[in-house]
């Protein structure tokens, strides 16, 4: 029976062995926990008095004054920050592929440094640097601006965070980047200069369209990213003032181990989150993963 | 001109950006180099207080066996994650139909929920395998990333097919021409993926946390923790960890980024 | 080919350590002479442990003591995990914990202690106010360990520019501080007083009137006369510039080392911080926070942080962690003034207090007796009851004062949301 497969099949075969070991341990590891994750989010109460409550938990959500203004300011960090730093890292990694710009190694290691410095010290820088008597201040009374108190103020602490998300990461996205260019050929772009192409015009005719894949891979990758961030709002500005730069993962963390535990509530946000994200990949997935 | 202009540009815009970007190294430097009392002051010179902080660090942590099993754990981590991640990626790509594409979406599922809502059944699993203490527990749970099997698969993409048709007529295997030609080929994605995966190994904390219970698997973040956890921080011993902690990856960076800077232009053709 | 084989080795290699690791078991079950504890300052309650092993090594030669450090919000949350995974076996012996996560962890997750009644320490020698904080429906949880007294230690050589002295500061009530404060500001242009974090202060003000926001199974925020007026001196001493409130705690520490301002108020353990900047030895003195005005049951005494150490349910030899605890922590004085001149610890247990290390003058506080002073202050401190929800309530009385401070929103109406706020967080 088995004597001769098909050389298609043959492959086939082939194709789901290399990518069984990954997916098991996908399966085991992420969703058999997501899954026992979701089901908490339909109950209450611990191991004795746990019982299924249905939709509970989802609708206490929107009763919930804390969880909307932690959802408001992760959707906020998401639409600002995530094109932002796509942008920028796209912009850096084409100059940096440009043969004729020197001292690439040292300008893309400098560049990578801020997503490797340990989130102790970049927390103490930026807090210092934006500190009431910070480097920042110093800067605006140069310029005759008013100083700002940049973490007691509701916007302006935002606007840190974002800052602070946009310095750590844009190094980290051109790194894809600068791989992904190196798989267009140089002689692309060298008939485009013949033809009399800018600069901008290479950019967006050349770069973007050919380094779809990678655009698709980081959009999906900051997507999830933003919409589960954490560091920054724990460390940088302890969800502060009030709860003005608290983030949903950030108030996960808190119902769970730091206020009044409820489990299943944290549970149910976490679902929130989950069910967001796949939303939006999907929707990215269906604009940018096609095979041309 | 015009062409001078922009290059000029571009060294301005880059040379701000490196800047930006290296000022925390420098600010670290000098919290290392000085005493504490003088950090807390704002003195951003570098000082002469280098030996002592490291010496107070030293008497306080257990800095090399920090060090010594950082590096292992991301080792054995990057390893893994490349041979396993890359090989799916491959899988999905190279022999791609609509039921591996399918699988890819519902895979990228598993990188959207937040990990604190996965960590007490995570927890309960390991306790059941009597795995709680072992570095199974710390790298099982992070060796397959749909992120990483999605970067494989986008760089797959690119690598061209006739190089594997050719190979196929020459009779070798499916796996032999993973491992001879797309692995060479794919050194840029490698690179990059290796520096991304042993960056997030190194700066995990939360779950090796965890998962170990004693002092003998500290781990560097984790002696950057305990130097900011008691009532009076030693801001200068605090620096030097911080310094020591970063370096690591800052190296592995600098050494990897040839390899995707000069990835696929040499090889095809 | 060479490559391959090198790929496939390293491959190897690393499969077998993760598989040769994961077969190292935790410690044998059997009754050891080993117990492990979890604590987290390597200047502060580690030398603590480190000093008690050798004193019961002496009665005990093979007694081993395996010390773990961990900062005590992760000790929080392993404990969390552990008990909600149902597995307690990789929990230590002993562990510290935070007096204000104390109630909250008996009330949710009982089976991670084992009760101390049985274990022969007396709880009467420790100060009744802090072993209350471990203390839950009769039962005690914690050996109390350092002094959480709140403190208020001033800059002599600031005021002494505005004609005054540690006298005008020493016991007075909060009118009689804004009219010295304004007058300090008035000659140095220096702030009276430097805070970070907000609610911290106003939960001080709070407890050293005795006025709980939880009382008899009730939130109690809303119609807390006490907490209004505490919130109001807050507001207050922000909007005349008589304080500056650093989000970070950073800032705050760098706030007093470099004199920006002339005093703080803060639990004593902030002493190790103070005494760091040397050069600013003897200008200091300690006397304890102003009283409110007009309020029945204000003191001048109140509490913020400390720790007390408890027995987890997963000792393996409870006995030994029983004695162990009572022979040094719960009944030692000579380890508690090895503590005191070493390590700055000033303790909770009464006979120690009395020893004469506590009388010895201080030079950088002019030569005050500072640690008699402060356990004088600890004696005077009135309960304070948060239920199991101290974090819920300092959450949502730090969202109230900075709508107050930032937005200037009525306090009335604010004091009204985070009743409702935590009324809603507690409800389930």
């Amino acid at each position: 029976m088995t004597k001769k497969l098909t050389l298609e099949k043959r492959q086939n075969l082939i194709g789901w062995a290399i990518l069984l070991p990954a997916t098991l341990l996908i399966f085991i590891f992420c969703f058999y926990p997501m899954l026992q994750a979701i089901l908490l989010s339909f109950k209450r109460g611990n191991n004795a008095s746990e019982r299924w409550v249905g939709f509970q938990n989802y609708t206490r959500l929107f009763k919930d004054k804390v969880f909307l203004e932690c959802l408001f300011n992760t959707v906020f960090y998401f639409v600002i920050q995530v094109p932002i730093m796509l942008v920028l890292a796209l912009i850096l990694a084409q100059m940096l592929n440009n043969p004729k710009i020197k001292g690439k190694g040292i300008f893309r290691t400098m560049i990578f440094l801020p997503c490797a410095t340990s989130l102790v010290s970049y927390s103490m820088i930026f807090k210092s640097l934006f500190a009431s008597n910070g480097f920042i201040n110093t800067m605006l009374s140069w310029i005759n601006i008013a100083p700002i108190d940049w973490f007691n103020k509701t916007w302006p602490a935002r606007f840190v965070v974002i800052i602070a998300l946009v310095w750590r990461w844009t190094g980290y996205n051109m790194v894809f980047y600068i791989a992904g260019l190196q798989n267009i050929e140089a002689s692309i772009y060298e008939a485009a200069t013949i033809d009399g192409c800018g600069a901008y015009k290479k950019f967006t005719k050349i770069t973007v369209p050919l380094l779809k894949p990678t655009i698709l891979l980081t959009a999906i990758m900051s997507t999830s990213g933003t919409l589960q961030l954490f560091d920054e709002s724990v460390n940088l500005t302890a969800g502060g003032p009030g709860k003005a730069t608290m983030t949903l993962a950030h108030y996960i963390y808190s119902t769970t181990f730091e206020n009044t535990p409820n489990f299943n509530y944290a549970a149910a946000i976490s679902v929130f989150i989950l069910v967001c994200i796949s939303i939006l990949s999907f929707i990215q997935m269906k604009v940018g993963d096609k095979r041309d | 001109m015009i062409k001078n202009k922009g290059l000029i540009a571009s060294y301005i815009v880059l040379g701000i950006f490196s800047f930006l970007s290296v000022f925390p190294l420098y600010y670290m430097f000098c919290g290392a180099t000085n005493p504490s009392i003088d950090i807390i002051r704002g003195k951003l010179i570098p000082g002469t207080y280098l030996l002592e902080n490291l010496k107070t660090l030293l008497d306080n942590q257990n800095l090399l066996l920090a060090l010594w099993n950082s590096v292992k754990n991301s080792v054995i981590v990057t390893v893994l994650t490349l041979l396993v991640c890359s090989l799916a990626g491959y899988g999905f790509e190279i022999f791609h139909d609509k039921y591996k594409d399918r699988l890819m979406s519902v895979l990228l599922i598993a990188m959207m929920l937040p990990f604190v809502a996965t960590i007490v059944p995570l927890f309960k699993m390991f306790s059941k395998m009597h795995l709680i203490n072992s570095t199974a527990a710390l790298i099982l749970p992070t060796i397959s990333t749909p992120f990483m099997i999605m970067l494989f698969r986008q760089s797959a993409r690119s690598f061209p097919h006739d190089i594997i048709e050719a190979s196929r007529l020459e009779g070798l295997g499916e796996i032999r021409i993973f491992f001879t030609m797309f692995i060479p080929v794919m050194r840029s994605t490698y690179g990059a993926a290796a520096t991304v995966t042993f960056m997030n190994a190194w700066n995990s904390y939360l779950w090796p946390k965890i998962i170990f219970q004693s002092n003998d698997s500290i781990t560097m973040p984790m002696l950057v923790a305990n130097l900011k956890g008691g009532y009076f921080v030693d801001y200068g011993m605090l620096m030097l960890g911080v310094l020591i902690c970063t370096l690591p990856t800052a190296i592995i960076f600098l050494a990897l980024q040839k390899s995707f800077a000069n990835g696929i232009t040499g090889a095809v053709k | 080919m060479k490559k391959l084989l090198a790929v496939a080795l390293i491959a190897l290699m690393a499969l077998t350590a993760v598989f040769a690791n994961g077969a190292k078991e935790s410690a044998p079950a059997e009754k050891t002479n080993t117990l492990t504890v979890w604590a987290w300052d390597p200047n502060f309650n580690i030398p603590a442990l480190l000093e008690a092993e050798k004193i019961y090594q002496e009665t005990h030669p093979d007694f081993k003591l395996n010390i773990v450090e961990n900062p005590s919000k992760d000790i929080e949350v392993k404990f969390v995990t552990a008990d909600q995974a149902g597995d307690y076996s990789t929990l230590p012996d002993i562990f510290l914990m935070q007096d204000n996560s104390y109630q909250k962890f008996i009330a949710n997750y009982p089976g991670i202690f084992t009760t101390l009644d049985n274990s022969g320490i007396n709880f009467n020698d420790f100060a009744a106010g802090k072993s209350a904080m471990s203390t839950a429906n009769g039962k005690h949880y914690g050996v109390p360990f350092d002094n959480g007294a709140v403190i208020m230690p001033i800059r002599t050589d600031i005021i002494a520019k505005a004609g005054l002295t540690v006298a005008d500061f020493d016991g007075i009530t909060w009118s009689q501080f804004f009219e010295n404060a304004t007058k300090v500001k008035k000659a140095t242009g220096i702030d009276m007083l430097t805070t970070s974090g907000g609610s911290e202060i106003v939960l001080m003000i709070l407890q050293s009137a005795g006025a709980s926001p939880y009382v008899n199974g009730k939130v109690n925020i809303a119609n807390n006369a006490v907490l209004e007026e505490a919130i109001n001196i807050y507001a207050r001493l922000i909007k005349e510039g008589l304080m500056t409130d650093y989000t970070d705690w950073d800032q705050y520490i760098a706030s007093f080392n470099t004199g920006k301002a002339a005093g703080l108020i803060q639990g004593n353990w902030i002493i190790s911080s103070i005494t760091a900047a040397q050069d600013q030895s003897g200008n200091w003195a300690v006397v304890p926070l102003p009283k409110l005005d007009g309020v029945a049951g204000a003191t001048n005494f109140s509490n913020s942080g400390g720790a007390s150490w408890a027995v987890s349910s997963a000792c393996k030899n409870k006995e030994l962690a029983f004695d162990f605890l009572k022979t040094t922590l719960g009944s030692n004085t000579d380890l508690y003034d090895t503590l005191l001149v070493n390590n700055g610890v000033i303790t909770t247990y009464l006979p120690a207090a009395k020893s004469s290390k506590y009388q010895d003058p201080v030079e950088f506080f002019g030569g005050q007796k500072v640690y008699s002073d402060i356990v004088s202050y600890a004696n005077g401190v009135p309960n304070c009851d948060f239920g199991s929800y101290y974090n819920d309530i300092r959450s949502a009385i730090t969202d109230a004062i900075t709508n107050v401070v930032q937005k200037g929103a009525d306090v009335k109406a604010e004091m009204k949301k985070a009743q409702e706020a935590v009324e809603f967080a507690i409800g389930g």
